[in-house]
């Protein structure tokens, strides 16, 4: 799985479509696969139940399980239901191209994703360790150890090499432009306010980046192994 | 035929309001490494963004 390119690769993708894409469903399309199982991968305590999945690896890529969130499939299914329930092709094409860049991004760990479910073989590139069944912390660690971390880094420098798409002028020439959702919300909430929204992935991404990087390196002293399917101190899973 | 490079370079402003965020990015980084929860919601993100990028700005403006 990975941490913060899904943040991040929408404002790469939106710098490359301008007028073409609209970037709120372009980004919840990059958040869709992981939306509801995010929660039941690392588990959570509600009173005295600890929920969690059994095999978390299994529940949130395999199949029986809730793999096929990350399946070409799914973006284009979801797609058509928003195309046809709020008659926007825009959001529809947006949240298949965001989905489809979360599907094939987590193809670089060691679980991969059953891009073309219902066959259920998973693309996997094995570059960094899959280690959601370990739990958030030690997975927190390990990812922020690994090549995917320095994946992520791969987008926050890009998107600051693209400064131009974070700015107001771009703003308000693509992204308000593109979408009528911006002037829809526009009649409540200012201007200045849509553009904070519209960078808080950016921020987000690459603040929690930087602050998972520190935590793990310089408090709890984990160590970098960047090596291919690293890092190894961490059990990884496998399809 | 001389080739020149040439680079998109941010005015001042533009520094100014990255400037802004890099500050608000430093206090969030400060406050996820002590305490790690904070860090996993994005909606706590974009919130605590909301308050410190535009909110405050926006009230101090308005009071000076």
């Amino acid at each position: 799985m990975s941490w913060a390119a899904h943040d991040l690769e929408p404002y790469a993708i939106q710098k490359h479509t301008g007028l073409k894409l609209a970037f709120v469903p372009l980004l919840i399309g990059s958040y869709s696969p992981d939306m509801m199982t995010k929660w039941f991968v690392y588990g959570i305590h509600l009173g005295p139940w600890d929920l969690k999945a059994s095999d978390p690896a299994q529940f949130h890529r395999g199949w029986p399980g809730f793999g096929f969130t990350h399946s070409f499939i799914y973006g284009v299914a979801v797609g058509l239901i928003i195309w046809k329930v709020f008659g926007s092709k825009l959001w529809g094409v947006s949240f298949i191209v965001g989905q489809a860049a979360h599907a094939i991004t987590d193809t670089g760990d060691t679980v991969g994703t059953m891009l073309l479910f219902p066959w259920t073989f998973h693309f996997h590139l094995d570059a960094w360790a899959y280690a959601g069944q370990t739990g958030r912390f030690t997975d927190a660690a390990a990812y922020f150890s690994g090549l995917g971390s320095m994946w992520d880094a791969v987008w926050i420098v890009y998107g600051l090499y693209s400064w131009r798409v974070l700015t107001s002028a771009y703003f308000d020439n693509y992204i308000f432009r593109a979408d009528a959702f911006w002037p829809w919300l526009n009649r409540t909430i200012p201007r200045g306010a849509l553009l904070t929204l519209y960078r808080a992935a950016f921020f987000y991404g690459t603040s929690r980046w930087i602050a998972w990087t520190i935590w793990a390196h310089v408090i709890h002293h984990y160590p970098y192994d960047l090596s291919w399917g690293g890092p190894h101190w961490v059990p990884a899973a496998h399809p | 035929m001389r080739l020149r490079l040439s680079f998109d370079v941010p005015n001042r402003r533009d520094l100014r309001v990255f400037g802004g965020y890099c500050l608000a990015a430093a206090v969030y980084i400060a406050i996820g490494v002590t305490w790690v929860d904070f860090l996993f919601s994005f909606w706590v993100g974009l919130a605590y963004l909301v308050i410190v990028a535009w909110l405050v700005p926006t009230l101090v403006r308005r009071l000076v």
